[in-house]
C-alpha cells in the first residue's frame, strides 16, 4: 500500500512525534533503573556507614511503589497510543503514520510490563533478607 | 532562538506516487547514470587498495581480521586443552598457561566477538538499509585500522612470552604488581581498540537513525537495525566504565598512584567494579546482533513475516537495559552485603524473560510458517538448542547461594561456553553461510556446512557437557594441572576429544571460506527467497551499494513491493546518478525516514591509515614507557585527524541544493540536530559522560569503602582556584555559544573575537584546576590520586575543545566556516556543553566535597 498526500497532511498533526518519542519508549526501562541505582546505592551506603538497614528497607520499598507508579502512568499512555481496543492491531506492519504511532505505543507498552516485572523483582531482596550480612 | 541559517528546505512532491514510480526511465540515461555511480564508487585497485573506506571493503577485511584472531585465540585453547588432557602434565608450563587462558579469554572477547558485531553490521547495515554506504566511511576504516594494529599487538605479545597472564578480567593486585610488560600490553592494547568499538557503535547508531531509505518508519525497520540500535547504545554505556578503569590502572602501573593499593587506601573491588559493569552487559553486547541475525534468518526459512516484531523489539530494548543490572553476580563471593546480592540475583532472573521472549517468537514464526530447512538454519537450531542450555545454567548461577559453591570452577567455564557458542559462534556462523551470496556473490558448500555442523555440535557438547561434572566435582578454573585420582582424569581427556572435534569442525568451515570459487557459476540474485532490502544487490558485484534508493513502504520490501528490484535497477528512485562525480547518500528522518538532505561521504585515503599507525603508536609505545615517541605519535594523530576533517567534512557545497530524482530537491547541506555529525558528537560524548560519571563513582565509592576518605589531617584541593576554574570554563563554553550566534547572524568579526577569548579562557580555566591539586602527592594517598586524576581528565578534555574552538576560527577565516554553513561550530558547541557540565562537577567535587565529607 502506498501512502498518497492527502492521508500526510492530516496525520501530520494528528501523529507528529519529534525525536523524543524514540526516547519515549525507553522511560519504563529507565524508571527501573533508576528504582535499581537507588536500591543498590542507598543498601551499599548505609550498610557501609553503618545506618539503620530497617528505615532504608522501607524507604525502599516506598520507593518501589512510586516506581511502579510512575511505570504504570507510563504503560498506561502508551496502551492508549497503542489504541489496540480501537485497531485490533497487534502488527503495525504498513507504512502509514498510524501504524509507526500504535507501534511505538505498543512498544512502550511491552517494555512497562517487562520493567514493572524488574521492579517488583528487585523489590523482593527488601522484603525477603533481613540485613547487611 | 537561533536563526535560520537560510539553507534551502525539501522541495517537491513526497512521497513519490505509484504514476511517477511506473514511468520508465530512458535506457541511454539509466546507461550513463551507472557508469557515473560506477566511476565515483570505484574500489581502487593494486596497492592503494588498502586506501578502500567503503563499507563493502571495511566490513570484509574486519571480518576476516576478526575470524585470524578467533582461531589463533582457537589454537589457544586447544594448546589449554592438550596440557589439560592428563594430570600432572606437562606440556606447557605454569606461566606459560597462564599466559594462554588469558590471551585466550581476552581475544576471544576483544579480537573477535565485539569486533566481530561491528564488522558483520558495517558490512550488512547499508545492504539492509538501503544506503550506499554509512555516514563516516573514513570512521569505519580507522577504527578497522586501529582495530588491526591493536589487535596484533596484544595478540602477538605471546609468541614473545610476555603476554598478559592474570586472567581476562586482570584484576588486581594480581595485575597491578605482575612484573612485566604483559598488563600494560592488555591495558593499552585493549583501550586502543575500546576506542575503535566506541567509534564503531557512534557509525551504527548514526547510520540506522539518518540513513534508512525514504519511508521506512521506524516499525518498517528490519530487526537487525533494532538490535544494532540497540547494542550501540550498550556500547556507550558499558565500555567507557572501563576506559576509565584503564585510566586509573594505568596511572597506578606506570606512576604508582594508588588506586587499587589498600595500604594506602586504594580499593581492589574498584576496578572489579568498573571491569563488570562493562563486562556483563558485554556479554549482550556479544548476544544481542548474533541473535539479530537469527531474526534475520527465521523469517526467511518461514517464508512469512516475523511473528511478534515489537515483542522482538521488546526484548532487545529490555536486556538491553536489564544487562546493566546483572553486573555483581560475577561478585556474589566478594563480601558484599546480602541485601545487595538479592538485587543482582533478583535482576539476573528477570532478565531471562526478555531474552526467552524472543526465543519464542522465533520458535512462533517457524511454527506458524512453511519451513524450509536451510544450511542457515541447521546452525541456527543448534544455537538455540545450546544457548537454552546455557540460559538454564545461567539461571542456577543467578541463585547467589548455588553460586558460592560453583564460583570458579569448570561449571563456570561451561557455562559461559554454552551462553557464547550458542549465542554468538553458531548465529554467527549461521550468518556467514546466509549472507555469505550477498558478501562474496558466491555461495558455500551445502555439504561441507552439514559436516561443519555436526562435527561442531558435536564437538561442543562433547567438551563442554562433561565440564558441568567436572565442575561440581571441585575441579577450579586456571590451574595449569592437577593431581590423578580426584576423579576428574577422564572428564578431562573427554573435553580433550571433543575441543579437537570442534576444531574440526572449524577447519572444515575455514576451508569453505576460503577455498577458490571462481568456477562457480553465477549464483541467484535472491538464493533464499528472503525479504528484505539487502537481496536487491547487484550480481555480478558493483562498489555502489544501491543502483537508486527505494522507497520502501513495508518490512519485507521485496516480498511485498514486487516492481521494486525492477525499478532500483532502471535508477527510477533516489540519487541514481553522481553528476558532481561525488558519492553520496541520502538523510532522512529518524522517526519517520523522511528525505531532508544529501550527504556527501568520503572516498578513499591513506590518511585513516596514518591516523591509526600514529594513534597506535600513542597507545603502544607508553606500553614500554618510552614516553616520547608516544607523545610525538599522539601530536601527529591529532595533526592527521585534523587534517582529515578540514578537508572533507562539512565543506559548503558548490551549490545548495540538488535534485535527487523523482522531482524532489534536496539540500546538500545541514548543521546542528539536521546533521549526522552533530549526531555522532552527541553519541560520542554520551559515551564520554559516562567514562568521566565512573570516575566520580570512583571517588564516591572510595568514600563509601573505607572510613577514613579522605584522611584525618589530608591537604585539599585550593577552593579558590576550583572556583576560578569553574568560572573560566563557564566563561569559555559562554564564549563558544556566542560565536556560534553570532556567527549565524553574520557578525563574523565579533564571532572571531568570541572564539580568540574561548581558548584563552578554557586555557586559563585548566591551569586553574590543575593548579589547586599541584601541591598534593597523588602516590601518597587515593584521595589526591583520584582528585588528579579528575583534574587531568578536564584538562585533557579542555585541551582537545580549545583545538576546535580553533578550528573553527581557522573555518571562519579561511572560509569554512560561513553563516550559512556553520556545522563545525554547532558540533564544537555540543562538544562544550559536555565538558562544561563535567568540569563544574570536578570543581564541586574538588572544591566542596572535602567540607561536605
Amino acid at each position: 500500500m502506498a501512502e498518497h498526500r492527502p492521508d500526510r497532511n492530516e496525520d501530520r498533526h494528528e501523529f507528529s512525534e519529534e525525536q523524543a518519542s524514540l526516547f519515549r519508549i525507553t522511560f519504563g526501562p529507565l524508571i527501573w533503573a533508576l528504582h535499581f541505582l537507588a536500591c543498590y546505592g542507598l543498601v551499599a551506603v548505609a550498610c557501609a556507614k553503618g545506618a539503620d538497614i530497617a528505615m532504608v528497607r522501607i524507604l525502599l520499598l516506598l520507593g518501589s511503589v512510586v516506581a511502579l507508579g510512575g511505570i504504570g502512568w507510563v504503560g498506561y499512555g502508551a496502551f492508549r497510543q497503542w489504541n489496540v481496543v480501537e485497531t485490533g492491531d497487534f502488527v503495525h506492519r504498513r507504512g502509514h503514520a498510524e501504524d509507526r504511532h500504535h507501534f511505538l505505543g505498543h512498544a512502550a507498552f511491552l517494555l512497562s510490563i517487562i520493567s514493572a516485572i524488574g521492579v517488583i523483582f528487585v523489590s523482593l531482596p527488601l522484603v525477603m533478607i533481613g540485613g547487611c550480612q | 532562538m537561533t536563526r535560520s541559517s537560510g539553507l534551502p528546505q525539501p522541495e517537491g512532491p513526497y512521497p513519490p506516487t505509484e504514476e511517477m514510480l511506473a514511468e520508465p526511465v530512458p535506457r541511454d540515461l539509466q546507461r550513463d547514470q551507472a557508469e557515473r555511480l560506477r566511476r565515483v564508487w570505484a574500489t581502487p585497485k593494486g596497492l592503494r587498495y588498502v586506501t578502500a573506506v567503503n563499507n563493502s571493503e571495511v566490513g570484509k577485511w574486519y571480518c576476516l581480521t576478526a575470524l585470524v584472531f578467533m582461531l589463533l585465540a582457537g589454537v589457544m585453547a586447544l594448546i589449554i586443552r592438550l596440557q589439560l588432557a592428563l594430570p600432572e602434565n606437562d606440556l606447557v608450563s605454569a606461566d606459560r598457561f597462564n599466559q594462554l587462558f588469558t590471551m585466550h579469554g581476552s581475544a576471544m572477547m576483544f579480537l573477535f566477538a565485539v569486533p566481530m558485531f561491528e564488522a558483520v553490521s558495517i558490512l550488512l547495515l547499508p545492504g539492509m538499509l538501503g544506503a550506499r554506504d554509512m555516514p563516516f566511511p573514513r570512521l569505519s576504516a580507522f577504527g578497522y585500522w586501529c582495530f588491526l594494529i591493536g589487535g596484533v599487538f596484544v595478540i602477538g605479545s605471546i609468541f614473545f612470552d610476555v603476554a598478559p597472564r592474570a586472567g581476562w578480567f586482570m584484576y588486581p593486585p594480581l595485575a597491578t604488581e605482575d612484573e612485566g610488560p604483559g598488563s600494560d600490553i592488555w591495558l593499552l592494547g585493549l583501550s586502543f581498540i575500546e576506542v575503535a568499538s566506541i567509534a564503531a557503535a557512534v557509525e551504527l547508531i548514526v547510520g540506522t537513525l539518518k540513513c534508512r531509505p525514504p519511508g521506512m518508519r521506524i516499525n518498517l525497520m528490519p530487526l537487525y537495525a533494532w538490535y544494532v540500535l540497540v547494542v550501540g547504545g550498550m556500547i556507550l554505556f558499558a565500555f567507557p566504565p572501563l576506559i576509565a578503569g584503564d585510566f586509573l590502572f594505568e596511572l597506578e602501573r606506570s606512576f604508582d598512584w594508588p588506586f587499587f593499593d589498600p595500604t594506602r587506601g586504594g580499593d581492589p573491588m574498584l576496578w572489579q567494579h568498573l571491569f563488570w559493569i562493562f563486562g556483563h552487559p558485554e556479554v549482550y553486547i556479544i548476544f544481542l546482533p548474533s541473535i539479530a541475525i537469527a531474526a534475520m534468518v527465521i523469517p526467511t526459512v518461514a517464508r512469512r513475516p516475523i511473528y511478534g516484531y515489537s515483542w522482538i523489539v521488546l526484548s532487545a530494548v529490555g536486556t538491553g537495559f536489564l544487562s546493566f543490572g546483572l553486573w555483581v553476580h560475577h561478585m556474589f563471593t566478594t563480601g558484599l552485603p546480602s541485601i545487595s546480592l538479592g538485587f543482582f540475583s533478583a535482576a539476573s532472573e528477570a532478565v531471562v524473560i526478555p531474552t526467552g521472549i524472543q526465543i519464542f517468537a522465533f520458535l512462533a514464526t517457524l511454527m506458524v510458517g512453511r519451513v524450509k530447512m536451510t544450511l542457515p538454519m541447521l546452525w541456527i537450531s543448534g544455537a538455540l538448542a545450546i544457548f537454552t542450555m546455557g540460559g538454564l545454567t545461567g539461571v542456577m548461577l543467578a541463585l547467589a547461594p548455588f553460586d558460592f559453591q560453583a564460583h570458579d570452577t569448570y561449571f563456570i567455564v561451561a557455562h559461559l561456553h554454552y551462553t557464547l557458542f550458542g549465542g554468538m559462534v553458531f548465529p554467527v556462523i549461521a550468518g556467514v553461510y546466509y549472507f555469505f551470496p550477498f558478501i562474496q556473490k558466491k555461495l558455500l558448500s551445502e555439504r561441507l556446512g552439514k559436516w561443519s555442523f555436526w562435527l561442531t555440535f558435536s564437538g561442543f557438547n562433547l567438551c563442554f557437557l562433561p565440564m558441568h561434572l567436572t565442575g561440581l566435582w571441585g575441579m577450579p578454573r586456571r590451574v595449569y594441572t592437577y593431581p590423578s585420582g580426584l576423579g576428574w582424569d577422564w572428564l578431562n581427556l573427554i573435553s580433550t576429544v571433543g575441543a579437537f572435534v570442534i576444531a574440526a569442525g572449524f577447519l572444515l568451515f575455514v576451508w569453505d571460506l576460503i577455498r577458490p570459487k571462481h568456477r562457480q557459476p553465477q549464483i541467484p540474485r535472491n538464493p533464499w527467497e528472503a525479504g528484505t532490502l539487502e537481496w536487491s544487490h547487484d550480481i555480478p558485484e558493483e562498489a555502489w551499494g544501491v543502483r537508486s534508493i527505494p522507497h520502501v513502504t513495508s518490512r519485507y520490501p521485496l516480498w511485498d513491493q514486487p516492481e521494486m528490484v525492477a525499478r532500483i535497477d532502471a535508477g527510477r528512485y533516489y540519487l541514481p546518478d553522481a553528476e558532481e562525480g561525488r558519492r553520496e547518500t541520502l538523510i532522512t528522518s529518524v522517526i519517520d525516514a523522511e528525505p531532508v538532505q544529501v550527504q556527501r561521504v568520503t572516498g578513499p585515503t591513506w590518511i585513516t591509515l596514518w591516523a591509526a599507525a600514529f594513534t597506535g603508536g600513542a597507545f603502544i609505545f607508553p606500553t614500554f614507557h618510552w614516553y616520547p615517541p608516544a607523545i610525538v605519535c599522539a601530536v601527529l594523530a591529532i595533526g592527521c585527524i585534523i587534517g582529515w576533517l578540514w578537508t572533507s567534512t562539512a565543506r559548503p557545497p558548490e551549490a545548495d541544493s540538488k535534485d535527487v530524482g523523482l522531482g524532489l530537491r534536496l539540500p546538500t547541506y545541514a548543521a546542528g540536530p539536521a546533521s549526522v555529525g552533530w549526531w555522532a558528537m552527541w553519541i560520542t560524548m554520551l559515551g564520554d559522560a559516562t567514562a568521566f560519571a565512573s570516575l566520580v563513582f570512583g571517588f564516591f565509592f572510595y568514600w563509601t569503602a573505607s572510613a577514613d576518605f579522605p584522611p584525618d589531617g589530608a591537604a585539599h584541593p585550593l577552593a579558590l582556584l576550583t572556583l576560578l576554574a569553574s568560572l573560566g570554563f563557564v566563561l569559555s563554553w559562554a564564549l563558544t555559544i556566542g560565536a556560534r550566534r553570532l556567527n549565524r547572524s553574520g557578525r563574523r568579526g565579533a564571532a572571531r573575537g568570541c572564539l580568540v577569548l574561548a581558548p584563552l579562557a578554557a586555557a586559563g580555566a585548566a591551569t586553574a584546576l590543575v593548579a589547586s591539586v599541584l601541591h598534593l602527592d597523588p602516590t601518597s594517598h587515593v584521595y589526591p590520586a583520584i582528585l588528579w586524576a579528575l583534574a587531568i581528565w578536564i584538562a585533557v578534555h579542555a585541551g582537545a575543545g580549545i583545538l576546535m574552538q580553533l578550528y573553527c576560527l581557522a573555518g571562519s577565516v579561511f572560509g569554512k566556516l560561513t553563516p550559512r554553513h556553520d556545522a563545525d561550530i554547532w558540533n564544537v558547541s555540543l562538544f562544550w556543553h559536555f565538558v562544561t557540565i563535567a568540569a563544574l562537577v570536578t570543581c564541586a567535587v574538588l572544591g566542596l566535597m572535602p567540607g561536605a565529607l
